[in-house]
């Protein structure tokens, strides 16, 4: 009689880390754990290394202006044991920093500059680091954070044109005649 | 031979006339499009172009270059980083060229009213010659679009280019707004043909 492999690999996990904070079963074939911000590089090491999770899916944040907090997440895939393992990790939101690891995977770099360009998060180790990737000339906060009001920018940068001159409700006119013009 | 019967001219009915009227029918019924598509609605030119709609009736193709190109269509939400392409692309097609604003996006921001990076009047930065409205409009709200631009070619109204020329500061103040590095080798501060 033997474990599944996710039973397995939960089971090693906690046995290496005992730092960890929480580790559960998101759904079928699927590990979310969360830990603490220091164990994050020697965690994906390990995981890369000795436990087949070969593949990088994403890395993405999620911004906690309440806990004032971001959380980072990776999601790793191991191709053997067909597991998708969400990685996740909470970073002071007034100093956000973390190590990078391009060393690991090259693509990760592209990751850590849109973090870095979206959300202000700094990537420790990436010599890319500060690299304009989408925005050209921007000068206000990171447009990601929740703290960033979207409409208030647009209205400030941008000039709207202005009203119908005869104030006419052009949906309403359509919806009015809709069924004369199709008769025709 | 004297029985032949010539056509009587007129007396104002000059060469240049002649030219010109040669030239206009040309330049509308051979419009080369930049293959350049900016926002979403480049997925409605696809069937515009193919065998159902098939805008090569219409003297219509695409280009590789924007020197060969007649047509610009901006497709869609421009956003500021593509803005600096498009400037940069029509600024370096031949004259005559002539634009076409697609979509809601290009008339006043469309659904992206609140997007931090999308431009919301394309007049202001380009000039324009024909919107065609919708979002996104149908093939066959486009080929009405393209035929409209055909006949004011026609009419001698298509002048955006000159409008261009003419107000050519009015333009790069506006342009400068939005981009804020505007100068240096990446993007001439001059007229850039």
């Amino acid at each position: 009689m033997g474990f599944s492999k996710l039973t397995e690999t939960k089971v090693l996990l906690k046995q290496y880390f005992k730092d960890i904070i929480s580790i559960e079963e998101g759904g079928e074939q699927r590990l979310i754990i969360d830990l603490q911000s220091k164990d994050i590089t020697s965690m994906i090491n390990h995981l890369k290394d000795f436990m087949d999770f070969k593949h990088l899916s994403m890395i993405s944040c999620v911004d906690w202006p309440e806990e004032n907090k971001f959380e980072i997440v990776y999601i790793l895939t191991s191709y053997s044991k067909n597991i998708v393992l969400m990685l996740k990790t909470k970073i002071d939101r007034k100093n956000p920093k973390l190590q990078s690891i391009m060393s690991l995977w090259p693509q990760a770099v592209t990751y850590e500059i849109e973090l870095n360009e979206m959300f202000g998060v700094f990537f420790e180790g990436n010599d890319r680091m500060g690299e304009e990737f989408i925005l050209e000339d921007w000068d206000d906060i990171p447009p990601m954070r929740r703290d960033f009001d979207s409409l208030e920018y647009a209205n400030k940068n941008f000039k709207f044109r202005d009203e119908r001159k005869d104030k006419k409700i052009i949906r309403e006119f359509i919806s009015e005649h809709y069924d004369e013009w199709r008769k025709k | 031979m004297d029985d032949l019967k010539r056509p009587t001219l007129d007396s104002d009915f000059t060469c240049d006339m002649a030219f010109n009227k040669i030239t206009k029918w040309a330049q509308k019924n051979s419009l080369w499009l930049l293959a350049y598509g900016t926002g979403c609605g480049a997925i409605e030119l696809s069937p515009t172009m193919t065998s159902r709609y098939d805008w090569s009736r219409l003297g219509i193709r695409g280009s590789a270059t924007p020197r060969q190109a007649d047509l610009l269509l901006i497709t869609g939400y421009l956003s500021t980083k593509t803005l600096k392409r498009v400037i940069r692309s029509y600024e370096q097609m031949q004259d005559p060229k002539y634009v076409i604003g697609f979509g809601s996006c290009t008339i006043n921001g469309g659904m992206y009213y609140d997007s931090y990076n999308t431009i919301k009047q394309l007049d202001l930065y380009i000039p324009v010659d024909v919107y065609i409205n919708g979002c996104m409009p149908r093939p066959e709200a486009v080929l009405s679009g393209l035929a409209y631009l055909k006949d004011k070619i026609g009419d001698k109204k298509a002048d955006g280019w000159i409008k261009y020329k003419q107000n050519f500061e009015w333009y790069r103040e506006n342009q400068k707004k939005i981009l804020k590095s505007f100068n240096g080798d990446n993007m001439p501060d001059k007229y850039n043909w």
